[in-house]
């Protein structure tokens, strides 16, 4: 288990922490933007940086003032860091001598056929692939990957994604992946933590990241683009009913009776029905509007829809047939619905 | 990347800049290249050979081979660890340190062997305790080295130093991350990849000491090196009797171009 306490460290212009984290053997993806200080936290865990204050401990042994080459801790970089004068099976072979180790993870990995060939003849994936067995052959007591599938083409990094999490899963150590990438982050991570300006601001599963942000810069990192002050008109017994322009919407999350709550609503929980349509639901969570614009977003459809009675723009996607049923253009009148578990309140 | 060549250049006719650019360059190239042929080309080479075997000439080629390789040698046993310490570090004392490293590059080579004899002449601290103890500094070998190490040792730490920065640090993180000293990632993963601009350093320190005259002259007029043996002939023989040792010299200028590009990592280019 990996424990860091009150890690900070100052740099001219970028403090980073104070930060408290517990990772057991599970996959903590580090999702935030750039500069947030997702490497710098990646760099203090390795040793590569010294902190200012704070301690880190793995399996209760003490990290601090540990040189990097004894941390046990395994590093995987955004290019790989493979040494480019040494042939793929040298680069493991760097980390275990052991012939059966190099041939283990070389087929683990699905690289026995480029293993004598040099790094720069390998491809962005070929090269991650031997960058991962490298480390792994060292047999490390934490691993920290700095995202290594940033730089691969989509279709590459799918696969790869759908690889890492089953290789993850069998090491049984504690893994720190960190990323920008919010569907990389939530395929891989088995909690996510949201990073920004040096801080951890949440951590939880993925889906709890995405569907109950703790502030409203994680709901706007992860999606949630639907975010609006509303008044909390009664608390009943299981149910918060709130009030956003003459709109009425029932949320099943609990809040006081006359305070004003921010309301966050992802854009994938909200449906879109003809005019007519979405009867089935909740008339307190219905309202009507007219479609402002729409744009393709790869196999989705992002559609922005003015409200009749309130002054907001709700942004929903929608993804195919559902969008093909609907006739849908700019000016056209539609009618949505929110279930309330998908309202979800920020204080 | 841009194409090289478009084919709406070729075929419009236009005013060829590249062209012009590269006759006014020529005028350059001959100023270079004509004096040089002169040189190889003024005497017979029966004449030159014959004269290379002078015992003048000799001894000053064994002179000055001998200080060359005394001084590259010196000058990267001290000169690599300060470039690797420069390569990586950051902050104003490194920029403080690289222009005390460019320092002997930019002063003129006589003020340099006046900046010497202040510190190592037979009148100084050092210059008096090394003669007491048998080791001349100055009116011998250890002064041409002297001389040779301090204005061509800057050769080895720049050429190095942009050597060891071509090496991604994350290589050497991810050495030590698979559990090897520093000493090890040294040796295994960055002197490997540093090396041909290492040697690159070396060859040009080497080429600079055995062509080094000012400073020399000023700590070391005897034993005479081959630049020194080139202003004695010349002043008392006549230009003719400096030709000898002027084509060894030039001799060894191309191998040292011909050792950069073999290496692949020529730094004046």
């Amino acid at each position: 288990m990996l424990e860091v306490n009150s890690l900070t460290k100052t740099y001219d212009t970028f403090d980073f922490g104070p930060v408290d984290l517990t990772v057991d053997d599970e996959v903590l993806s580090i999702l935030g933007p750039s500069g947030s200080g997702k490497t710098t936290l990646l760099s203090l865990i390795a040793g590569i940086v010294d902190p200012d204050g704070g301690t880190i401990s793995l399996n209760g042994d003490r990290l601090n003032g540990c040189p990097l080459q004894k941390r046990r801790t395994g590093l995987v970089f955004q290019d790989g860091a493979l040494f480019p004068h040494m042939t793929a099976r040298e680069n493991i072979g760097y980390a275990a001598t052991d012939r059966d180790r190099i041939t283990k993870f070389a087929s683990l990995l699905e690289i026995t056929d480029v293993l004598d060939r040099r790094p720069p003849t390998l491809s962005g994936g070929e090269q991650q692939r031997v960058a991962l067995a490298r480390t792994l052959a060292a047999d490390p007591d934490l691993l920290l990957l700095d995202e290594p599938l940033a730089s691969l083409d989509a279709p590459i990094r799918r696969r790869l994604r759908r690889e890492l999490h089953s290789l993850f899963t069998s090491l049984e150590i504690p893994v720190i992946y960190v990323t920008h990438d919010q569907r990389t982050a939530t395929a891989l991570g088995d909690r996510t933590a949201i990073v920004r300006d040096g801080a951890i601001e949440q951590v939880g599963s993925p889906m709890a990241v995405i569907n109950r942000p703790a502030t409203r810069f994680v709901a706007r990192f992860t999606g949630n683009e639907n975010l609006f002050d509303a008044t909390v008109v009664e608390q009943r017994e299981d149910t918060t009913l709130l009030r956003v322009g003459n709109i009425r919407l029932q949320a099943t999350t609990a809040a006081a009776a006359g305070t004003t709550v921010t309301l966050c609503i992802h854009p994938s929980r909200i449906q879109v029905h003809t005019p007519n349509g979405g009867d089935d639901c909740h008339d307190e969570n219905a309202a009507s509007g007219t479609i402002d614009r729409w744009l393709t977003e790869g196999n989705e459809y992002r559609v922005e829809i003015g409200l009749d009675d309130a002054p907001i723009t709700l942004t929903t996607t929608i993804r195919p047939p559902s969008f093909d049923q609907l006739p849908l253009e700019a000016g056209s009148r539609v009618r949505v619905t929110i279930p309330p578990a998908a309202i979800h309140l920020l204080r | 990347m841009f194409p090289t060549k478009s084919r709406t250049d070729v075929s419009a006719g236009r005013f060829d800049w590249l062209t012009v650019a590269f006759l006014l360059g020529a005028v350059l190239l001959c100023y270079y290249l004509v004096p040089l042929l002169a040189l190889v080309l003024s005497q017979p080479p029966g004449v030159i050979i014959q004269r290379l075997t002078r015992p003048t000439v000799v001894s000053a080629a064994t002179t000055s081979l001998t200080a060359s390789i005394t001084s590259a040698a010196i000058a990267s046993v001290f000169g690599l660890p300060l470039a690797y310490w420069l390569a990586r570090t950051d902050g104003r004392v490194k920029t403080v340190v690289t222009a005390v490293v460019v320092l002997p590059l930019v002063l003129p080579p006589i003020v340099s062997g006046m900046v010497l004899l202040t510190v190592v002449g037979p009148n100084t601290f050092i210059g008096g305790l090394a003669a007491a103890n048998g080791l001349q500094l100055t009116r011998s070998v250890a002064g041409i080295v002297l001389a040779q190490t301090f204005v061509a040792s800057p050769f080895v730490v720049i050429t190095a130093k942009a050597a060891f920065e071509s090496v991604d640090r994350s290589l050497e993180y991810a050495s030590q991350s698979l559990g090897k000293s520093r000493l090890t990632t040294f040796r295994r993963v960055t002197l490997p990849l540093a090396w041909p601009g290492i040697l690159a350093g070396i060859t040009l320190a080497f080429a600079r000491a055995i062509g080094e005259f000012g400073a020399t002259i000023m700590l070391a007029y005897y034993p005479r090196t081959m630049p020194v043996q080139i202003w004695v002939s010349f002043t008392t023989l006549g230009l003719e009797n400096a030709f000898p040792v002027a084509v060894i010299l030039v001799g060894i200028a191309v191998a040292t171009l011909i050792v950069l590009n073999v290496l692949g990592t020529n730094p004046l280019e």
